[in-house]
């Protein structure tokens, strides 16, 4: 991967009315990159990519393409390309005019147009008798290759998606997650990727930015943002986590009031007296002694749920609500009702600043 | 259905009944044979018998519901008859030749006792003297119909723009003077469009024309079209000559008049020349309504009580200052009825030079060859 | 479930069908049956005879049906220009202000068209509001133009602006808003946009759009009358006077089924030419 910046984004922001959908956010994106903005709905990163892609304009700070300011470049002069979560594709037209539009719109001749949309339509295995077939009658997963075929005919320095796969079914969507990749894989170009699906996001991303209320919250590779959030909000988006507030006691070491308790955890970061201790459910366990593990508390065990693969637990203690995760293969034997006592290691927890 | 409606009559005697159905004039829908028909009364008219002036005293005075239905022009009513609505109708109201000339001699109404209405002629103004002309059958012998609305009918002019004398003078050559191109509008009243531009051609409407007239009236048709700056109704026309759009126009008199004037407009005036083509070498053309009741087979007993009850002094009034035009009456020979009217009312009716008016007017009559005039004029006005 | 005519469908439909045989199909009938009858008669069950059709063809009335049809021609084509910019307003632009818009397009479809008419001649008139104003504020004195073509013209454009604008303001409301940026977004200007996504996707909209207000206005009389003067006889004005003043009903009957015979090839043929299921892609 090329460590040039094709984009750049210098303290974008983005305000309506009184409102800030986009606050502030700095990012510089790689040539060549599948990059992934994840998000839940009003973080704002929507409006970040339509300021990307030219179809709104930052109250403030700038867009760079290639070293270029293009804060007021519109949409139709830039080198960008989207692919829209309706899709937007052309109902009048049919497969091979939707895929020719950018090619028709900058007056390359007939023949040339389509030789390119047959050649997009073979990379994206659309038969090539789709060419005359109106989009109306294409399948959803047919569709989305049309879409993304015609976002590619112009050759686009940057490919945007704007959670194109969010209305469809799961399975096919976890195909075209993979043959998206592929397709990143075979262009070579850089992917702009919004989704309020972590998941999605973890498949496909070379790296992944959280935004938060209109902030850029962490920025890493799907690995880091995933062992290593740096916020609550970033822990939780990750999925059920178990979050406990904690604050650093006069003893140096982190204190739990609910439950009371002390833990043994890696330190807050600089500069914070409070925050959050993180233990991902798959790193709990039910132990017999407290000594089996660094940390533990009783509680009762409340409920427990299949999840394929993996069985959840549920676990009371107080008011708060522990989740332990364990393979099928390893389930617990206990009953509802039982106290049970459970536990984690130091080295399996971070902590979180508030 | 060709067995159903095995003769013209057959189905001009259905299609009234459904016409009395789909108009729910017909209480009761499709009546039986002799129906008590005392509780009802339809009167087919000009517009003013419409109103609820006239009318409401009447209705509770009897406790009959009475229905009537305007039209602005004599040949559609007629032809209502004609096609059926004889057995809908109890009263009609159009003007004069068309009760004695043509609804009598074909059964269209039915006579009206003479020993009780004669009497009223008496007490209308003088030309009513009876036997009055219009009320009675060419014999002289059966009456009719009764009198009441009446009035000159030529043209009108905004005597700020075209002195009254001077139009009386140049009469229907106002219209053949070029230098009037733009300057005058046509009321959309056809058949009297239809006599006026005989006047204009030269010649008297109410005859069997030769092919050279024929000719000229087409001729004439089309300049007095072509030169026309508006066709329209009534209200038009006043709104026209009093914003200054126009100076005069043709087809018009105090029937047409009257709204302008009763609203204060008095330099709008109808005009009678002072001569023309008609006999006698008169110019004006007059109008007097004569209502006859219908030969309805089963005609409402109120059609005759309305007859009597529109001769009351106070009713003539109401039916001469009833809603839309406002006209003279038979009735205001009779002092009780005369004494009504305000001074603004006769000036709005033009009092002042009725009677002379009157005298050099022709009374309307049937054109015998109509319907190829109104061919030509309905073509000229098309091709202006 | 009983087959054919027991079943309940048909049988529940005999009464609308029958309200349309006696409300809808008769009077075309009766229309039709006059326009065969001898000249001047008022019997539907005579000899049928071709004599109006004749006179018809062998007249002017040609010059009244070459009116209505320029004067329709005109008014679908001014209130085309004139409604896209206003239904692209309402539909993308206007925001919150367009139902108030809306409102102020409908409020004078309460008003009988004849006032709104006579309205528009107060307006128009010599010594009017338009003509007064100028003189007795600005001092200058023009010509007025009540009674002449153009005016019948604007006053069609008028009367008939909300039946152009409302299946046009939906016919642009259909064409996504994404639709058009993601033309845009492949490198359209806004002149491309509106022609290759915009305009086309928003047809059917303007295509109803032109048939109501063609088909109306083929009709109109009143603004002929009253604005016009009658300095222009549209069709419909000579098929009155043949039902009023002329009394020959067979005679308005055949002009009558003439326009209509006109108009529905007209409008047939406009359907065929532009499929509206082909261009919502429902086909």
């Amino acid at each position: 991967m090329s460590q040039t910046h094709i984009l750049r984004l210098d303290s974008v922001v983005k305000r309506f009315g009184g409102l800030t959908a986009v606050n502030g956010v700095s990012l510089a994106i790689a040539e060549g990159e599948f990059f992934t903005i994840v998000g839940p709905s009003g973080s704002g990163k929507t409006t970040l990519l339509r300021m990307l892609a030219g179809m709104d304009t930052p109250s403030s700070g700038d867009i760079l393409l290639r070293g270029e300011r293009i804060n007021d470049m519109p949409a139709n002069q830039r080198p960008t390309c989207m692919v829209f979560q309706s899709l937007a594709l052309f109902p009048h037209r049919t497969v091979g005019q939707n895929i020719e539009f950018a090619l028709k719109i900058r007056g390359v001749d007939a023949a040339t147009r389509k030789a390119r949309a047959l050649e997009l339509m073979a990379q994206l295995r659309l038969p090539a008798d789709y060419y005359g077939k109106s989009v109306t009658k294409c399948s959803g997963g047919e569709r989305q290759r049309v879409a993304l075929a015609r976002s590619l005919a112009y050759d686009p320095a940057i490919l945007f998606f704007d959670e194109p796969l969010s209305a469809i079914d799961y399975k096919l969507r976890k195909t075209l997650e993979k043959e998206l990749k592929d397709i990143h894989r075979e262009t070579g170009k850089t992917f702009v990727y919004i989704t309020h699906s972590l998941e999605e996001a973890m498949v496909m991303s070379d790296r992944i930015g959280v935004m938060c209320a209109g902030e850029m919250v962490q920025v890493g590779t799907p690995d880091e943002i995933y062992t290593a959030p740096r916020t609550r909000f970033v822990s939780e988006f990750m999925g059920d986590v178990n979050v406990v507030p904690v604050r650093l006691g006069p003893d140096g070491r982190l204190h739990s009031d609910d439950p009371p308790s002390v833990f043994k955890a890696p330190t807050l970061p600089e500069g914070f007296a409070r925050g959050h201790l993180v233990v991902r459910p798959e790193s709990m366990r039910f132990v017999e002694r407290a000594e089996q593990a660094d940390n533990h508390v009783a509680g009762r065990l409340y409920n427990e749920y299949a999840l394929g693969s993996r069985i959840q637990y549920q676990v009371r203690v107080g008011e708060r609500v522990f989740i332990v995760e364990r393979l099928r293969q390893q389930a617990f034997a206990g009953r509802l009702d039982d106290a049970v006592l459970i536990g984690w290691d130091a080295a399996n927890s971070l902590v979180v600043g508030d | 259905m060709s067995k159903l409606y095995s003769s013209r009559r057959g189905f001009m005697a259905q299609s009234a009944v459904w016409a009395a159905a789909f108009a729910g004039v017909g209480a009761s829908g499709i009546r039986s044979a002799r129906a008590d028909r005392s509780g009802e009364l339809n009167i087919l008219c000009w517009e003013g018998y419409n109103s609820a002036q006239v009318l409401d005293p009447f209705r509770s005075s009897t406790g009959a519901t009475v229905k009537a239905e305007s039209l602005t022009n004599d040949p559609t009513m007629i032809n209502r008859l004609r096609a059926g609505e004889i057995n809908v109708w109890d009263l009609i109201n159009v003007n004069n030749p068309w009760a004695r000339r043509v609804m009598w001699p074909e059964g269209l109404i039915r006579a009206i006792d003479r020993a009780t209405f004669e009497p009223y002629f008496n007490s209308m103004l003088p030309a009513f003297k009876p036997p009055y002309k219009w009320a009675m059958d060419d014999a002289g012998e059966v009456m009719l119909g009764m009198c009441q609305r009446f009035g000159p009918y030529s043209f009108v002019v905004n005597t700020d723009k075209v002195s009254r004398e001077a139009a009386e003078d140049q009469g229907w050559n106002l219209w053949n003077d070029p230098a009037n191109e733009g300057k005058y509008g046509v009321l959309e009243s056809d058949d009297w469009n239809v006599f006026n531009i005989c006047c204009i051609a030269g010649f008297d409407p109410f005859k069997v024309h030769s092919d050279d007239e024929v000719a000229a009236f087409g001729e004439t048709a089309k300049h007095v079209f072509k030169g026309a700056k508006v066709v329209g109704d009534i209200a038009t026309m006043n709104q026209a000559l009093v914003s200054g759009e126009i100076d005069f126009h043709m087809t018009g008199g105090t029937y047409s008049a009257s709204p302008a004037r009763a609203d204060g407009a008095t330099n709008i005036r109808g005009v009678t020349p002072k001569s023309g083509p008609m006999e006698g070498g008169k110019g004006g053309i007059s109008w007097i309504e004569v209502t006859s009741v219908v030969n309805n087979p089963d005609v409402s007993p109120r059609a005759e009580e309305f007859l009597k009850y529109v001769q009351d002094a106070e009713v003539a009034h109401t039916v001469a200052f009833a809603e839309g035009t406002f006209n003279p009456v038979a009735q205001m020979g009779n002092p009780a009825c005369f004494g009504l009217f305000t001074a603004e009312e006769l000036d709005a009716i033009q009092w002042d030079s009725l009677e002379e008016e009157m005298a050099r007017s022709v009374e309307y009559d049937i054109v015998p060859d109509y319907d190829k005039l109104l061919d030509l004029m309905t073509a000229a006005k098309r091709e202006a | 479930m009983a087959a054919g005519s027991r079943a309940p469908g048909p049988r529940f439909a005999l009464p609308v069908l029958g309200l349309l045989l006696v409300g809808f199909a008769a009077p075309l009938l009766a229309v039709i049956g006059y326009s065969f009858m001898p000249e001047r008669t008022f019997g539907l069950w005579q000899e049928p005879t071709l004599d109006n059709y004749a006179s018809v063809f062998s007249g002017t009335s040609y010059i009244s049906f070459l009116w209505s049809l320029a004067l329709a021609s005109a008014t679908v084509t001014v209130l085309a220009l004139v409604c896209y910019p206003i239904a692209y307003g309402l539909a993308r632009v206007f925001g919150r202000w367009s139902p108030l818009i809306t409102l102020l397009f409908t409020i004078p479809l309460f008003v009988s068209e004849n006032v709104r008419l006579y309205g528009w001649v107060l307006f128009f008139i010599k010594g009017g509001v338009l003509l007064g104003t100028l003189k007795s504020v600005f001092g200058i004195e023009i010509e007025s133009w009540l009674f002449t073509r153009g005016i019948i013209l604007l006053g069609m454009v008028y009367v008939y602006l909300p039946f152009m604008l409302f299946p046009m303001t939906l016919g642009v409301a259909m064409v996504p808003h994404e639709t058009s940026e993601a033309a845009a977004d492949l490198g359209a200007s806004r002149w491309q946009v509106f022609r290759e996504v915009e305009l086309p996707l928003s047809m059917p909209g303007i295509v109803i759009g032109f048939l109501l207000t063609f088909v109306l206005a083929v009709g109109a009389i009143v603004e002929a009358k009253v604005l016009g003067g009658q300095q222009i006889i549209p069709i419909t004005h000579d098929i009155e006077i043949a039902f009023t003043y002329a009394q020959n009903w067979p005679l308005g009957a055949a002009l009558a089924v003439l326009l209509m015979v006109v108009v529905g090839v007209l409008v047939i043929g406009v359907l065929r030419r532009f499929d509206l299921d082909a261009v919502l892609g429902r086909r």
